[in-house]
């Protein structure tokens, strides 16, 4: 079954996070929830690895991170997008929109 | 970017609170994992596994966490740092020898470049001293000649390139009525301008004006402030207060901070340094246009954009014209003008890089030997290295953590070598010279910890580095198979061991053959004839002052008695005094001409003059060659008399007998002008480090063509030391309580301070010496040692099969002998190319000497089989049994 679930292609797990968390501010496991929920279940992010790509984008400036009251009353890390992680959410999607689009060219040619 | 670091400082100093946040955030991600499974309908251990599953390893993740907060590399250095201070606790024989070798060798390299930093590097105590240079006269005969003052005059009134332009001339003066019984001072005569050259302003009253400088305005005196405070008490109003020198009051203009330092000078010399008590005017006297009396020294300050050449030329050109302008033709003098830097440190400035080098030669083998000594370690540790390869650790990782044990290894020697080099500087300090520049400015300063703290990383990683990445290429499969005992590394690893051996073995060889050098040419400058006997001689001297000993007949007298009357002195075999005392620096110089012969063109007669009482030779122990000594019977009204040595005799009279000859210092000279030469006595070498004499002469006290109220006292005695300094300074006080004795010293400690520069560069190559061969028998030591507990086995089957403990010992002695033989004659090699920068620092060796090249090889090969005959008697005691079932 995990066979057939698309592994992430290098560095596109970041924009996967800034994504998510420009719709709201989430906690990690909220955060891995959703990925897996808006991907179908098609990607496959093993939960692990999330943690790291998050304290890196939070060294970067581009997420911000606070300690709230969770749903069920624990206090969990939030982490939200910062005014520069919007801007970095807009390039890395622009560049991965024409980096799909040029190899769906490719694919398409006779 | 501001960001990252602030984040990274968090995740550095805040470790705690984000490790826990860490923990806290994952453990959270956790449960609600484990949450969900459980609703979804599994057990409790069913939902954990699941959720552990999905996570992956979360040690692992908290790692990658930390690497992504950026503090990764530092993590793991104090780990690193942990498991190398672990190793070398848990082999503490081994840290102690390598961390004290290292010890050793870096702070005889800090003690030494204290000396540098001090003396070489740091600037002179004056603004801007590169701008500061010193004016002589040169010719072939005399390299370095003081000025004439009224050529200076010149000089200063129509050069363009100085900012200040100044001279001075030694002149102590006595002191009486300040707080103590007379004293003489150490003085100088500087011109106006002499403090603006060096950049220096009195801290009370102001310099000398251009006004002191004629004739009857001079008695006015600048004190240092040594003087000022322990004379007069640092009395606030001392300026405008009259002084008694040289029985003359002298008014006090002003006085200088502490910490103004004597540039140096040449001519009668006072060794550079805070010694010079006061100053006072010089004043232009006598008739401008004869110029044959040269006593005074230059010193400028020079413009900006200025250089040393460009006024040397300058002061050449004016100088042409000066004797252009007086109508003499051209002459062989020349002015040269030198940066007071190369003036100060220059004579010290070779010697002092090479014990650097030899220091650094020091350093350079005790990296090969801890390296080695390293190399062997990481054999033993090859099994322990080769399970870490297996279980995952990369080998940068192990290369790293080994560096950080040798970075260990070196800092710790390096911080142990500071507080050596501390003491070790002091030692060195007083092992100095006493006229060698700037040895109280040593100290062990801030670019020393500096250095020391270079030297010992570049150390670290220096020798670290090879057994590194020798450790880390191991073979994990075969390091475990074999379990630590021979591999196939090892042909490689010996290589190296052996490479390092050799090196070690030649570079003590060329230390040794310097220090060979060095000591042949001290005990060559020790047996020089000096041309005295200088056992049992006091000398001292004293300053009659002018004011109150105004005739040639008061002075004669007073010397003529004081020298009789210590004479009677019980114990007192002969006691005179004279002009100046061997070695002191006093070089005046006469030219003159001699009955019945020419001299050359451009080169004419020349001699030191000196002047002498009766029993001034009998007293030094010069030697009569020929004729008589002077006589009380010499005195004014009788036929004038000079003696002259023997390099005077030679060179104008060569196979002549001089005695009956006479000479004149006139050159239109009348009857009465002409000396009559009555001996001829032993050279005395002009300088301790050279055989040199050049022609000299004495006139007779009581004859000499000026007075003399200077002089020089000597006094030879077999009675008690301090009892004859005392009985000295009753007869001079018998005379004229008023009068000081000053440089009280002795003759021999005179002669064994005069080499005390090639005694301190041979004893410090000398030790540095001892630690190389130490060193390099240590490494050869242990190569073979571990050769031979490698080769156990060998031996024991040898010897189970008849071979006799001679074989054995043959067998692992010439092992040894290869290594050496080679070590010895690459160093005899290398010695032979380096030895040539020692040229100007040994006295009548060649670079080459064969006896010390001869004598280093032999002795090097001799350590080095000392050292390989104790594991070569161990492999005797291989026991065939025991080596035969350990295989």
């Amino acid at each position: 079954m995990a066979d057939e679930r698309l592994e992430l292609p290098q560095g596109t797990l970041d924009l996967l996070i800034l994504k998510a968390l420009a719709l709201e501010s989430l906690h990690g496991w909220a955060l891995s929830e959703r990925l897996q929920q808006v991907s179908r279940e098609a990607l496959q992010v093993q939960q692990g690895s999330l943690y790291p790509a998050l304290h890196r984008l939070e060294r970067r400036g581009w997420i911000k991170a606070n300690w709230a009251i969770s749903e069920n009353n624990r206090s969990a890390k939030y982490y939200k997008l910062t005014r520069q992680g919007e801007k970095q959410l807009e390039v890395e999607a622009a560049a991965w929109r024409k980096l799909a689009a040029a190899v769906g060219h490719v694919l398409d040619m006779a | 970017m501001l960001n990252d670091l602030l984040y990274r400082m968090r995740a550095l100093f805040r470790r705690n609170v984000v490790e826990t946040e860490l923990n806290e955030e994952i453990r959270f991600h956790f449960d609600r994992e484990v949450e969900k499974y459980k609703k979804q309908g599994m057990t409790d251990e069913e939902a954990r596994r699941s959720a552990r599953l999905a996570f992956g390893g979360d040690e692992q993740v908290k790692e990658d966490c930390r690497e992504a907060r950026g503090t990764g590399l530092i993590d793991t250095g104090v780990q690193d740092l942990r498991y190398a201070q672990r190793q070398l606790w848990s082999n503490p024989s081994f840290a102690v020898v390598i961390i004290l070798t290292m010890a050793l060798s870096i702070g005889a390299n800090s003690a030494i470049f204290s000396v540098i930093s001090s003396v070489l590097i740091k600037s002179l105590p004056y603004p801007e001293p590169e701008k500061i240079v010193r004016v002589f006269l040169t010719s072939n005969i005399y390299p370095k000649f003081p000025l004439n003052p009224f050529d200076f005059r010149d000089y200063r009134t129509h050069s363009k390139s100085f900012d200040s332009l100044a001279a001075f001339s030694r002149g102590d003066m006595q002191l009486s009525g300040g707080s103590t019984e007379p004293v003489r001072l150490h003085g100088f005569r500087i011109t106006s301008g002499f403090f603006r050259v060096l950049g220096l302003h009195p801290q009370l009253g102001r310099e000398f004006d251009v006004k002191v400088e004629t004739p009857g305005n001079g008695l006015q005196v600048i004190l240092s402030d040594r003087v000022w405070r322990s004379q007069f008490g640092a009395a606030p109003d001392i300026v405008g207060r009259k002084i008694t020198l040289n029985a003359q009051p002298f008014t006090v203009v002003g006085v200088m901070p502490a910490g103004t330092e004597h540039p140096g000078n040449e001519y009668r010399s006072l060794a550079y340094g805070e010694d010079v008590d006061l100053w006072w005017p010089f004043t232009f006297e006598g008739d401008p246009t004869r110029r044959g009396a040269h006593y005074i020294e230059g010193i400028g300050r020079l413009k900006d954009g200025v250089t040393a050449e460009q006024a040397q030329s300058e002061l050449s050109a004016i100088m042409t014209q000066i004797a252009r302008d007086l109508g003499q033709g051209k002459s062989d003098w020349q002015v040269m003008v030198i940066p007071l830097y190369r003036e100060v440190v220059g004579s010290s400035q070779r010697m002092l890089l090479v014990l650097l080098g030899a220091v650094g030669i020091v350093l350079l083998i005790a990296c090969a030997n801890a390296a080695n000594l390293l190399l062997a370690r990481a054999a033993t540790r090859q099994r322990e290295i080769a399970v870490r390869l297996a279980l995952g650790a990369s080998r940068s990782r192990l290369v790293r953590q080994l560096l950080t044990e040798s970075l260990l290894i070196a800092l710790a020697g390096g911080a142990l070598g500071l507080g050596m080099a501390a003491g070790g500087v002091k030692a060195l300090v007083s092992l100095l010279p006493a006229d060698f520049p700037r040895a109280h400015e040593i100290h062990v300063s801030a670019p020393v910890f500096a250095f020391t703290f270079l030297v010992s990383a570049a150390t670290g990683i220096l020798f670290g580095l090879i057994p590194a990445i020798q450790a880390s290429r191991i073979d994990p499969r075969q390091g475990l198979h074999e379990g630590g005992r021979t591999s196939t590394g090892t042909g490689r690893l010996s290589r190296l061991r052996n490479a390092l051996v050799v090196s070690e073995v030649s570079l003590a060889c060329v230390l040794l053959i310097g220090a060979g050098l060095m000591l042949r040419s001290l005990l060559n400058l020790i047996h020089l004839d000096p041309g005295f006997r200088e056992e049992h001689v006091l000398t001292a001297s004293v300053s009659l002052p002018g004011a109150e000993y105004k005739t040639e007949a008061v002075v004669g007298r007073f010397y003529d008695t004081l020298t009789t009357n210590l004479a009677s002195i019980p114990g007192v075999e002969a006691a005179g005094a004279g002009s100046d005392l061997p070695w002191t620096g006093y070089d005046d110089n006469t030219s003159l001409n001699i009955e019945g012969k020419q001299a050359p063109p451009h080169d004419e007669f020349h001699a030191r003059y000196h002047v002498a009482t009766p029993d001034y030779f009998r007293a030094l122990g010069i030697p009569l060659l020929r004729g008589r000594f002077f006589t009380a019977g010499d005195k004014p009204g009788t036929q004038r008399v000079v003696i002259i040595n023997h390099a005077m005799a030679q060179k104008y009279w060569p196979g002549e007998d001089v005695v009956g000859k006479r000479v004149t210092w006139d050159d239109h000279p009348k009857e009465t002008d002409w000396f009559r030469i009555v001996g001829v006595v032993g050279d005395v070498k002009d300088k301790p480090s050279s055989a040199d004499t050049e022609p000299a002469f004495w006139w007779a006290d009581l004859q000499q063509p000026f007075t003399s109220t200077d002089m020089s006292l000597v006094v030879r005695s077999t009675a008690d030391p301090q009892t004859l300094a005392e009985a000295v300074r009753n007869e001079v006080r018998r005379l004229d309580p008023a009068l000081a004795v000053a440089d009280v010293a002795w003759m021999d400690e005179i002669v064994y301070g005069s080499v005390a520069t090639p005694r301190f560069a041979f004893v410090l190559v000398g030790m540095f010496a001892g630690l190389a061969i130490l060193l390099a028998a240590i490494g050869t030591y242990g190569v073979i040692s571990y050769s031979v507990s490698q080769r156990t086995p060998e031996f024991g089957l040898r010897m189970a099969l008849g071979a006799q403990r001679l074989d054995v010992i043959r067998l692992v002695l010439a092992q040894a002998a290869g290594l050496v033989l080679t070590g010895t004659v690459l160093g005899l090699l290398l010695a032979l190319t380096l030895a040539r920068v020692l040229k100007n620092l040994i006295y009548e060796v060649s670079p080459a000497d064969p006896l010390t090249f001869g004598a280093v090889g032999l002795m090097v090969i001799a350590i080095a089989v000392l050292a390989c005959y104790i594991p070569a008697r161990k492999a005797t005691k291989a026991d065939p049994m025991i080596a035969l079932r350990a295989e």
